[in-house]
């Protein structure tokens, strides 16, 4: 077989991906969980994330808890721990920062290293310092990663994949295609199910065919997307490692769904309103705001009732989305139907006017504006939600859940003295010691 | 970490020139050879905390000498000396935490290393490492469970022994696995 490159590493990416990382942080602070079945996502009803002893036992992702009761009886389901997901996020990003400055944070459990011209500072050849990044994740975060290191990211994700848990892939440019004949390419990250299936039709069936397809047809056959991932599988760079950090949203959206779900039309308008007020605080927090925006509310059946308004001007305002959708709430509201959720979407966002504006009739924005921030700031200091719109109070009363599906994180019922339920040290407490 | 030595740098700077530097200066200080470099460091100091921007865009100082509060600093513009001297200070947070990453808190239960001091309730900052030392106190997990003891070297290998005449050392059958070196006691009262 024909290598696809000459060279080995003509850049050297570096894939990290966390082993069932929300379940593996679980079974760290709390060893006893190691070894046994361990979900998280009680509070959604289905597994988010799910311990390698559980997916031997078939769980697998989205499953629902009656099903996986059924399965694996013996199951442990835990409310998600998403400040102490965060935590370890964190920590792992600035471990392989350790090693590069170029670290693109792509997901909470999932990172991409530039290693390149690194082997001179670092005394180390690229598998090395590979090696040294997964020995301090492993030890110092206590659970396990799966790396994999090659010249572009997509075959530093086939290498990733390649071996988990605990594994590390070194793929070279020139040995890339021993790899890529093993895979099918609908493995191939960016590759999705239709395109798969048209491939291999085409008969191109592991990832070796699609990156031997030639550059002509290939041009005339693909869309961009597909093609950059060609390249890709060549050795050449076609996607960045983008270590700036999102600076701003297409969209926005919150949703939430309740339990038990509720007839009251007053606590479901407060649900839309904590929503609201939610997306507008992350769309100051990026200088943005929208005119277009689309709520919806979900039945007990499943059915969504939306409800789409258009503002004069752009805003990130609570009150002023939860004063136009009043109206529009009102009409979609049936009475005696059993309501389980609200959502809000913040569309084709633009950048805030803010302040700045000149004309009059904006002044009393402008003071609005003056007050988020204040209670931005209150937020920073005091927790999110430590003021809200009255409009919101039902929901902040009742809270999201009642029922075993509204057991908070062991976290948050376990409060150090001087911490409060919004605001904790920012160090995992991984429980007693005797 | 690594931004560490870069923020000595940006003080450096503060404390010659009375001003915070440009992302181009940042990125000459740091010695990076892209801009874009330079920005990424602006913004992870900005996550950090350390450094802010004000409404026009540029750099000012939040938290950069140390936990200490530098507001009315950035009105001023001018340091005053005594904000001067306060840079070679640390916070509570790096005067307990060595490796940050590393970091994890415990609670006591029980009272078996009460003759080192450490008392039911009290919290451990434990750092997890591979390699502790014998004679320190470490974080074992043993049946399953967490078990705070000094690490010790006997004739038959390495042992955990309590700080409390009442319990006996544990001499683990299966290997020892200590996770973690505690570095520190917080007692809030």
């Amino acid at each position: 077989m024909e290598s696809l490159t000459l060279r080995s590493f003509p850049r050297a990416i570096l894939h990290v991906d966390g082993d069932s990382f929300f379940a593996s942080c679980e079974q760290m602070q709390d060893p006893t969980l190691r070894g046994k079945p361990v979900i998280t996502g009680l509070e959604r009803g289905i597994a988010s994330s799910m311990s390698y002893e559980a997916k031997a036992r078939g769980v697998t992702r989205a499953m629902s808890l009656r099903d996986i009761k059924k399965i694996c009886p013996d199951a442990i389901i835990l409310p998600s721990d998403y400040e102490l997901y965060s935590l370890m996020s964190l920590r792992m990003y600035d471990i392989v920062r350790r090693y590069s400055d170029a670290v693109e944070e792509y997901s909470i459990d999932e990172c991409f290293a530039d290693l390149t011209g690194m082997r001179r500072s670092l005394r180390m050849s690229y598998p090395r310092i590979a090696e040294a990044i997964q020995r301090d994740l492993e030890t110092e975060l206590g659970v396990t990663f799966s790396l994999g290191l090659a010249p572009t990211k997509v075959l530093a994700k086939v290498g990733s994949k390649w071996n988990k848990p605990s594994g590390l892939t070194v793929i070279p440019g020139r040995e890339a295609h021993t790899f890529l004949a093993q895979l099918p390419v609908g493995d191939l990250w960016g590759i999705g199910p239709q395109t798969a299936s048209y491939l291999t039709k085409k008969g191109v069936v592991t990832a070796l065919d699609f990156a031997l397809v030639d550059e002509a047809t290939m041009a005339r056959s693909l869309s961009k997307p597909f093609r950059a991932v060609w390249y890709e599988l060549r050795s050449q760079m076609v996607y960045p490692i983008e270590t700036e950090k999102k600076v701003a949203y297409k969209s926005i959206s919150k949703t939430k769904t309740f339990t038990p779900p509720s007839t009251d039309p007053a606590y479901v308008f407060a649900q839309l309103s904590k929503n609201i007020e939610n997306a507008c605080i992350k769309a100051r927090r990026y200088n943005q705001a929208s005119r277009h925006l689309y709520a919806f509310l979900k039945t007990q059946d499943f059915r969504y009732q939306g409800m789409q308004i258009e503002l004069a001007n752009p805003t990130a305002l609570p009150h002023v989305i939860v004063r136009a959708l009043r109206e529009p709430f009102q009409q979609v509201f049936r009475a005696k139907t059993q309501y389980r959720g609200t959502g809000i979407v913040l569309t084709e966002l633009e950048p805030s006017l803010s302040q700045m504006d000149l004309f009059g009739e904006m002044e009393g924005v402008a003071a609005s504006y003056k007050i988020f921030e204040h209670l931005d700031a209150m937020a920073d200091k005091f927790g999110k939600h430590s003021i809200f719109l009255g409009s919101s109070f039902l929901a902040h009363k009742r809270g999201s859940h009642e029922g075993y599906r509204g057991v908070a994180p062991k976290r948050q019922r376990a409060l150090l003295k001087g911490e409060t339920k919004r605001r904790r040290i920012g160090i995992p407490l991984i429980g007693e010691v005797s | 970490m690594a931004d560490e030595k870069h923020i000595a740098k940006v003080i450096h700077f503060f404390r010659k020139h009375k001003r915070m530097p440009s992302i181009a200066e940042l990125t000459k200080l740091a010695g990076f050879a892209s801009k874009k470099a330079g920005y990424d460091l602006s913004q992870r100091l900005i996550a950090q905390k350390v450094l802010a921007k004000d409404t026009t865009g540029k750099l000012v100082p939040r938290q950069l000498f140390g936990g200490i509060k530098v507001l009315g600093l950035v009105e001023a513009g001018w340091p005053s000396p005594a904000e001067e001297e306060l840079v070679d200070t640390m916070n509570l947070d790096e005067y307990l935490i060595e490796n940050k990453e590393a970091t994890y808190l415990l609670r006591v239960k029980g009272d078996s290393m009460i003759d080192a001091g450490i008392q039911e309730g009290d919290l451990v900052i434990a750092e997890r490492t591979n390699t502790p030392k014998v004679g320190a106190i470490v974080i074992a997990e043993v049946d399953g469970e967490w078990t705070m003891k000094y690490l010790r070297r006997g004739t038959q290998g390495l042992y955990l022994e309590p700080a409390n005449k009442n319990y006996k050392p544990i001499h683990p059958e299966e290997g020892l696995r200590v996770i973690a070196v505690v570095k520190g006691v917080i007692r809030k009262y």
